[in-house]
């Protein structure tokens, strides 16, 4: 573990992602749009449900919550498996394999400067933008610390989901299909898209303690002091599923990985 | 440790599925488990110094970008021992590369859309290369070549010949025990490709580093190569020195002719068994021959005769 290579991969991504600057305003643009559908799309179902409360949240809630779920999906997103299977496809990974680092390792850390710029590009803007139009619906404390250490654990946990699907690609070649499947599933069930109070009962009780609800829900939970997060007791099981979660995840991913070297090492890729 | 490599044995084979043409062929592979086995590399025995540069040579698909990949450990030997630098190169990969450079020919391992220096910056971190020894690796680079063009631009903006110096330097930065070029100069200009070989040549002096080189061109085997090592379909077929390789052609000429019309006509006459004066003159009762050359064979005509089956 040597910090200093670490932060050279994270400082070279920031360069490369400010170097396609334009794509940070295209993001935000295309945020700008997906928002308004949302808006109006979940005015109509409270319209609709002719109560203010529906599940226990109010419209503005909903929108702070899918708000703010928008903005760090955009931060959180990675392109591995996409990336992976050009890089499979062009015998590119041959030279990601002669880095000397672990590839795990190598590829984590080429991601983080993106990470980094999109966090402060695209979140932090959002973020404020919300506080200061909600006057205050967030509270700001120590909300704000455990909220950027549950980030760190989702962070981690995306990355071991994807290099738990990209490999994938090895055996089957048609990726495009794969990562529709797995952006679906992630997006669906981590609460990006639809909060999960608004889940029935049943569904709810089961993916809450799925791992993708670790990416996006329980940081944003914290974050909007909800689930119990407001306690200590709650604040610790919301950790403890993260951590749970990210301990099974990277001993599955390497396991997987390590298979999948395999299969480029023997056979060539 | 005077051996660089030490290869016994290695053979290499591909597990490839048996395709099937068409758009039936192609559903029925879905489920197919008809596999055949390709030999990329069988039975190669080797040996190369501590500073040497040797050329690795053969004709397309014959296994040299897989030997290449079974020295750098992306490749597991079916069967054989190797050993890079006193170590298993599969089984330390990781550790393996920090003593290694590469150029894969066209692809490159830089930051697309950094400037070269800080493509080079992050390489000197990533292999953990002291300060002081990085200064005088780019003082060193400065004096081989004028890389002060190249060194701002982002590597995206540059010409093929441009890359491939960049990425024969980035190879080179951390000063590794071997560097490994796999067709370097593959699509270059004459200019472009003369630069090139003076810097492997100059760091090679330099830094005494071991350099495997793959290549097509001649040129680039007269250029810096003592020893040359052919390979085809698999098989080692030549290992040697290259002025034997020309002693072993010794007696053949390369007979131009330049006829009535101004054009030359070449042919190569093995000087033992045919009188050159005796084919002049048979070609003269034919036509008018304005001029006569007689020359060496060229490495490259050594190297087609190997190719066709000229040795043993
Ligand atoms: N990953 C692979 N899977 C199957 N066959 C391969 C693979 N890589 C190389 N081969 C085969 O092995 C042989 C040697 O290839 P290669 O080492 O690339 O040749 P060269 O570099 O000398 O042109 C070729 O017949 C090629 O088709
Ligand atoms: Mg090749």
């Amino acid at each position: 573990m040597n910090p200093k290579r670490l932060l050279a991969l994270t400082r070279a991504g920031i360069m490369e992602s400010l170097y396609f600057r334009l794509g940070i305003f295209v993001t935000l643009f295309a945020n700008l749009i997906y928002l308004v559908l949302v808006y109006y799309l979940w005015k109509a179902i409270y319209a609709s449900s002719g109560t203010d409360v529906v599940n226990g949240m109010t419209f503005t809630d909903t929108m702070i919550y899918l708000i703010l779920a928008t903005a760090i999906f955009n931060f959180l997103e990675m392109f591995v498996v996409w990336d992976m299977s050009r890089s499979i496809q062009s015998g590119k990974i041959v030279l990601d394999l002669l880095k000397p680092m672990r590839y795990r390792k190598y590829t984590f850390w080429s991601y983080t400067g993106n990470h980094v710029v999109q966090f402060f590009l695209t979140f932090v803007p959002t973020f404020i933008v919300v506080m200061i139009v909600t006057h205050g619906a967030i509270k700001f404390g120590l909300n704000i610390i455990w909220f950027l250490v549950a980030t760190v654990f989702a962070l981690i946990i995306n990355y071991n989901i994807e290099m738990l699907v990209a490999p994938i690609c090895l055996f089957t070649e048609s990726t495009w299909g794969i990562n529709i499947v797995k952006e679906t599933i992630v997006l669906l069930l981590s609460g990006a898209t639809i909060p999960l109070a608004f889940f029935p009962e049943k569904i709810r009780m089961i993916v809450q303690y799925l791992p993708f609800r670790a990416v996006y829900d329980i940081p944003l939970s914290i974050l909007l002091g909800k689930s119990g997060s407001d306690t200590w007791d709650g604040l610790l099981k919301l950790f403890g599923l993260q951590i749970v979660w990210l301990i099974v995840l990277t001993v599955a991913g390497n396991i997987f990985w390590n298979c999948a070297v395999k299969k480029i090492t023997v056979n060539g890729g | 440790m005077e051996e660089a490599v030490v290869m016994k044995n290695v053979c290499k084979d591909f597990k490839v599925l048996n395709r099937h043409e068409g758009l039936k062929g192609s559903i029925k592979d879905l489920f197919s488990r008809d596999y055949k086995t390709v030999s990329a590399v069988k039975d190669v025995t080797m040996t190369v110094n501590r500073g040497e540069i040797i050329g690795y040579l053969g004709p397309n698909g014959a296994g040299k970008s897989t030997t290449i990949k079974i020295m750098t450990g992306v490749l597991e030997p079916t069967s054989g021992e190797i050993l890079v630098n006193g170590k298993v190169p599969y089984k330390n990969r990781t550790e393996n590369c920090e003593n290694i450079g590469v150029v894969f020919g066209q692809r490159s391992q830089l930051w697309w859309s950094l400037p070269l220096i800080e493509s080079f910056k992050l390489l000197k971190d990533l292999y953990m290369v002291p300060e002081k020894e990085y200064d005088d690796m780019i003082a060193l680079y400065r004096s081989l070549v004028d890389i002060e063009p190249i060194l701002h631009k982002p590597v995206r903006q540059m010409s093929l010949g441009q890359r491939t110096l960049s990425d024969i330097l980035a190879a080179f930065l951390h000063n590794p025990a071997i560097v490994f070029l796999d067709e370097p100069t593959i699509g270059l200009d004459v200019s472009m490709k003369s630069k090139i070989r003076e810097l492997i040549l100059g760091l090679n002096k330099e830094k005494n580093t071991t350099v495997i080189l793959t290549t097509h061109d001649m040129g680039d085997v007269d250029a810096l190569c003592k020893r040359i090592v052919i390979i085809d379909k698999g098989m080692k077929i030549y290992d040697n020195d290259i002025d034997h390789l020309k002693n072993y052609f010794g007696s053949y000429r390369t007979l131009k002719l330049k006829l009535a019309d101004d054009t030359w006509e070449e042919m190569l006459i093995d000087e033992k068994t045919t009188d050159v004066m005796d084919v002049i003159m048979e070609k003269q009762k034919e036509k008018k021959i304005k001029d006569v050359k007689i020359l060496e064979i060229s490495t490259e005509e050594v190297i087609r005769k190997i190719y066709e089956g000229g040795t043993k």
